[in-house]
């Protein structure tokens, strides 16, 4: 029984359509990625199991609640216990790191505020940046922080837009070491799902549990990444060449 | 649809607002006139051929100097924003000096200068005159507007063009058609404003559109006639906006800063001689003549006159500067209201084009709507209060301000507020904390520019300013009248002074702000 | 959050300071320009206590602001008290029913000539049309005497006279017409224009072309030719046409207007500006020709029993204007 589902998603954007009809869903506690070149939905998924879009029909459903249906939010997007890493990251650019981090505790009016911050910092090898402005890091330090500010909200759902594009190879391995062991982290709560959108195969063979190959918004191949690896769908062997 | 609405109350509230107190007034005139007073065929009937004539006169003479102050503009921008050209902070501010002195005074300079040189001023009492006036006034918008979409160039482009071409086809085949939005935005602008211009036109005699609007409302006090014409008028402004619709949006007008740091300048190499006169002589010509004539003049009697000039002018200080303050306050509300609800929501366009035609419209036509509108017992509070005026400033300069920050939002991603949005961040907090905090710069940009713009207004307030009251602008004007030319021009300087004072302590009031919040101008 | 303390209490400041309301106070409109008018409206409010409140405007804008106010106020009108500086301004209003009557004891002795039948203006302190010239530049051509001498060819494109559309020159035009005839009125029109006149936009800008010596003489008031006079000594001014149909004089009036808020007031006001003593004054700041006898003014301002007057009949003349005034647009414009 899959912990996130979705049923007869139909969404267009204008003329242009995206998803027919999709049916799709992720287990509960794995790393599930989602691969295909650009264009072909990935990230509309992400931000419809986020709330941020609605599709024009079919349904979504996150545990056992649904939570989208028929066109309309039934929970709204910061209800629904998930975390965003956007492509770009989206840290703002007038806030501190440390601001950053705990706006979102602030605006929750949760107790020890300070502390759990801190510690979010310290987990993220963040703590010399407190008082440092987004431009002024790295781009991995970004990607931490952006990390950072999501983790410390405990989400049960991580969706994660492309995160490492840009990044170079060391620094991508640290940061999906941090990732697969995102699960063992006290932020994370008892239970996280984290999808991760990636148009490179070897960044989801690298971290996934799980894959979804997209193309023209239908699921090409989806299964484990032995089961992905020795796909006999054409489009998916294609893409896996390159 | 309804879901959306009450998502943004605040902006459906002051939208309401708008509606409400700006823009039926106008309904209701224009439809009391066209269709109570007397039929609508009637009306139509006014219209001659001759009037179609001195329109298409009046969009030529409007589009000329549209042409001229976007060559110009765009010519000192190129040379302030992407050159190295000496002493460039002090000509990027001086030559802004005449966006802050109304337009007719100006005219009144420019008509005393060409006495003193050329000892004839039949010259300038045409429409070489008017374009002249005209283009000296509105080159400094086109600067601002190009300026601003120059700095924003990712210094790449440039750099891209340069390893393989010269510096001349830099700018005519990179530069230029980058920041083609902004180029086109400035034309449509400066056209707007110079097609709804009046005073210097009458000033100089000029036979125009908005002249005519005046001998209808002024010699033959046919409203209906005068109003049909406004109509016109705002129809042209109205298809002009439709049709370039595209690039407006998209142009950055006016932004403040953003991406600024990729931004590259250029050696001035030698044989650029042209480009270095161009900056002094443009100065000397827009700046040094009629300023200078202004200054001699408002000295010919001694300092006398600025006495008795300060005197005239205090007891208008305080109600001129309260009220432009309060009316900046109010438009840069309406118009990032307005900018806003556009940026989330299709009916944001009606509410554009609604800015866009109290924007359009004359005066003297805003003016009598309003009056007729709100003298009525039940509006007793506004009509004879200064609301009514600042009814007036909302009505003429939101359009500007919701512009400039319109532009500002749309620099700012979508992701900056869905990252807050699931964040648990509610929606007034995410205004309060993460957009209004990255626009800040424009917000204080619109501020300033509402500001200067109600300060000087002229035409509207000298129909509603409240009986017994005085503002700047009205009494300066009213002087004029019998007054020596010098009491007149030490008025100008002094109105000129406070106006650069205040403007300067605003810079320092928000610098503080603007310097907390400068890290939203770099790239991220 | 002081800031926005600030702004809500700029607000209410804004507000409260204007609304202020007492029922002793005056509403009044007026044409004259306001370095002449509000030094007297000033007085008036310390003599009597009751506060004025006043819309200045100038001849020099054409009046629109206070002449459409008025009108488009005509439903429930604010104002109370009209004081124009010319007699046409107060008819249009009379004609489209925004005036009432009122017969002031203080204008018994004031000619009936300047005052409207059924009173609805009275008129007092005058202006007259004249000929102001620049002496360097009069010396070699001769001063004009009458307003046909300005079509002779020495005096080709080196007379001005205002935009004939507005203010008092409109008047002017008018009074011409009832005097001359529309035959000998137009033909004169005919041959200003050939003689090159030129149009300046007021009847200050006419002045100001004078003393600057870009022209030699033009048409203008009494007043801008004291004004010009006290500016500098090279300029003189003519009453034209003293042997003919004699000099325009454009007392100027006040209008009580109709339904207005405080009536009583408007009388007490109107009763005190129809004194001698604002004639006296108005002598002396702006060069107006007392209509009371036996007003003490300066010794270089005329008097109207030394000037032979245009007799024309102010209501007709108005009349006069609309019939023309298309005419004149094509003239003034072509």
């Amino acid at each position: 029984m899959p912990y996130i589902k979705l049923n007869n998603i139909q969404h267009s954007y204008k003329e242009k359509t995206v998803f027919q009809d999709l049916i799709l869903g992720f287990q509960a506690n794995q790393i599930s990625c989602l691969l295909g070149d650009s264009g072909c939905g990935k990230t509309t998924l992400l931000r419809l199991i986020a709330g941020l879009e609605i599709p024009q029909a079919g349904e979504i459903i996150i545990g056992n609640k649904t939570v989208t249906q028929n066109h309309s939010i039934l929970v709204p997007p910061h209800r629904r216990n998930t975390g965003f890493i956007f492509q770009d990251l989206a840290l703002w650019p007038h806030f501190t790191v440390y601001k950053n981090i705990a706006f979102g505790l602030e605006a929750r009016k949760e107790k020890h505020i300070k502390d759990t911050v801190f510690e979010a910092l310290h987990t993220f090898g963040l703590q010399e940046f407190a008082e440092k402005y987004p431009h002024q890091l790295s781009g991995g330090q970004k990607q931490l922080v952006a990390l950072a500010r999501s983790m410390v909200l405990k989400p049960e759902i991580l969706l994660m837009d492309e995160p490492l594009s840009g990044l170079d190879v060391k620094r991508k391995r640290k940061i999906i070491d941090l990732i697969k062991n995102l699960k063992q982290s006290r932020f994370s709560g008892n239970d996280l799902t984290i999808i991760y959108v990636t148009h490179d195969h070897r960044e989801a063979f690298a971290i996934a549990d799980n894959i979804v190959v997209l193309a023209d918004g239908k699921v090409q191949e989806a299964g484990s990444v032995e089961q992905i690896k020795n796909a006999k769908n054409e489009y998916v062997k294609y893409f896996l060449e390159y | 649809m309804g879901r959306k609405l009450i998502r943004h109350p605040l902006y459906v509230l002051t939208m309401t607002a708008f509606v409400f107190f700006v823009v039926t007034p106008l309904i209701y005139t224009l439809a009391k006139t066209f269709f109570v007073e007397d039929s609508f065929i009637n009306n139509v009937r006014l219209l001659d051929k001759e009037l179609f004539f001195l329109l298409a006169k009046s969009i030529i003479l409007a589009s000329v100097i549209a042409l001229f102050s976007t060559i110009t503009g765009t010519g000192l921008a190129l040379l302030l924003y992407k050159t190295n050209i000496r002493f460039r902070s002090f000509f990027k501010i001086a030559l802004l000096l005449p966006l802050f002195i109304p337009p007719y005074i100006l005219a009144v300079a420019w008509k005393d200068a060409f006495f003193v040189f050329f000892n004839d001023t039949s010259l300038i009492s045409s429409y070489f005159g008017v374009i002249l006036v005209l283009t000296t006034v509105f080159t400094p918008l086109s600067m601002l507007i190009t300026g601003s979409a120059l700095s924003n160039i990712d210094s790449q482009l440039e750099d891209a063009c340069l390893l393989i071409s010269d510096y001349r086809s830099l700018i005519f085949k990179i530069i230029l058609p980058l920041i083609r939005p902004a180029i086109i935005t400035s034309f449509v602008l400066v056209f707007l404003f110079s097609i709804s211009e009046f005073s210097v036109p009458a000033f100089l005699g000029v036979n125009v559109f908005t002249t005519e609007i005046f001998t209808q409302f002024s010699a033959f006090y046919n409203h209906s006639l005068a109003m049909l014409q406004s109509t016109l008028l705002i129809l042209i402004c109205i298809l002009l906006l439709f049709s370039e619709k595209r690039y407006i949006a998209d142009a950055p007008f006016l932004s403040m800063g953003s991406k600024g740091a990729g931004n590259s300048c250029y050696d001035m190499k030698k044989g650029k001689i042209l480009g270095l006169l161009f900056l002094p002589g443009w100065f000397s010509l827009s700046v040094l003549v009629p300023f200078t004539t202004l200054f001699v003049q408002s000295f010919a009697d001694g300092t006398t006159r600025f006495i008795q000039a300060f005197e005239l002018l205090v007891p208008a200080f305080v109600t001129s500067i309260g009220l432009a303050f309060a009316g900046a306050v109010l438009i840069v509300l309406t118009g990032f209201s307005a900018a806003y609800y556009q940026s989330h929501s299709r009916q944001g366009k009606v509410i554009n084009f609604l800015l866009l035609i109290m924007f359009a419209i004359p005066s003297t036509v805003y003016g009598i709507s309003l009056i007729q509108f709100y003298n009525h017992p039940v509006f007793r509070f506004i009509y004879s209060s200064y609301a009514i005026l600042l009814i007036g400033y909302t009505g003429k300069f939101s359009f500007i301000a919701a512009k400039l920050t319109g532009n500002a939002i749309k620099q700012i991603p979508n992701s900056f507020d869905e990252a807050a949005q699931i964040a648990g961040i509610s929606s007034s907090m995410r205004k309060r904390k993460i957009l209004i905090p990255l626009i800040m710069q424009s917000l204080f940009a619109a501020f300033v520019i509402s500001f200067i713009f109600s300060l000087g207004e002229l035409g509207t307030s000298i129909m509603l300013y409240p009986p017994g009251t005085e503002m700047m602008p009205v009494k300066v004007f009213t002087i004029m009248a019998n007054a020596p030319q010098s009491l007149v021009s030490a008025m100008t300087m002094i109105v000129l002074s406070i106006t650069l004072l205040i403007i300067t302590a605003f810079y320092f009031m928000m610098k503080p702000f603007t310097k907390k919040y400068r890290y939203a101008l770099h790239k991220t | 959050m002081n800031k926005i303390h600030l702004i809500i209490a700029i607000f209410i400041a804004l507000l409260a300071g204007s609304c202020e309301t007492g029922s002793n106070v005056v509403v009044v409109y007026t044409t004259v320009d306001q370095i002449f008018s509000e030094p007297i409206l000033k007085e008036f409010e310390k003599e009597t206590g009751i506060k004025v409140k006043a819309v200045y405007d100038t001849e020099e804008t054409k009046s629109t602001g206070v002449l459409n106010r008025l009108i488009a106020e005509k439903d429930n009108p604010q104002c109370d008290l009209f004081w124009s500086g010319d007699p046409m301004r107060s008819i249009i209003l009379k004609n489209k029913g925004i005036t009432q009557p009122y017969r002031s004891a203080m204008a018994k002795d004031i000619d009936p000539a300047f005052k409207d039948p059924q009173y609805h203006w009275t008129g007092f302190s005058a202006r007259a049309r004249v000929l102001i010239y620049n002496k360097n530049l009069m010396k070699e051509t001769g001063i004009p005497l009458s307003i046909f001498d300005l079509t002779k060819e020495k005096y080709k494109g080196k007379v001005a006279i205002a935009n004939p559309l507005f203010g008092t020159t409109t008047f002017h035009i008018a009074a011409l017409f009832s005097a001359l005839g529309d035959v000998k009125a137009k033909q004169l029109l005919t041959d200003l224009k050939n003689n090159d006149v030129i149009i300046a936009t007021s009847n200050g800008d006419v002045k100001k072309r004078v003393v600057s010596g870009e022209v030699s003489c033009g048409l203008t008031d009494t007043d801008d030719a004291f004004e010009a006079m006290k500016e500098n000594d090279k300029t003189g001014f003519v009453f034209l046409d003293q042997g003919g149909i004699g000099s325009l004089i454009m007392p100027n009036t006040l209008s009580l207007i109709k339904n207005s808020g405080h009536p009583e007031n408007a009388k007490k006001l109107m009763d005190y500006l129809l004194r001698g003593e604002t004639e006296a004054k108005l002598a002396k700041s702006c060069a107006q020709m007392p209509l009371h006898k036996g007003v003490q003014v300066p010794a270089n301002i005329p008097s109207l029993d030394n000037i032979i007057p245009m007799k024309i009949d102010y209501d007709k003349t108005s009349k006069k204007l609309d019939d023309i005034q298309d005419y004149l647009k094509e003239w003034a414009e072509n």
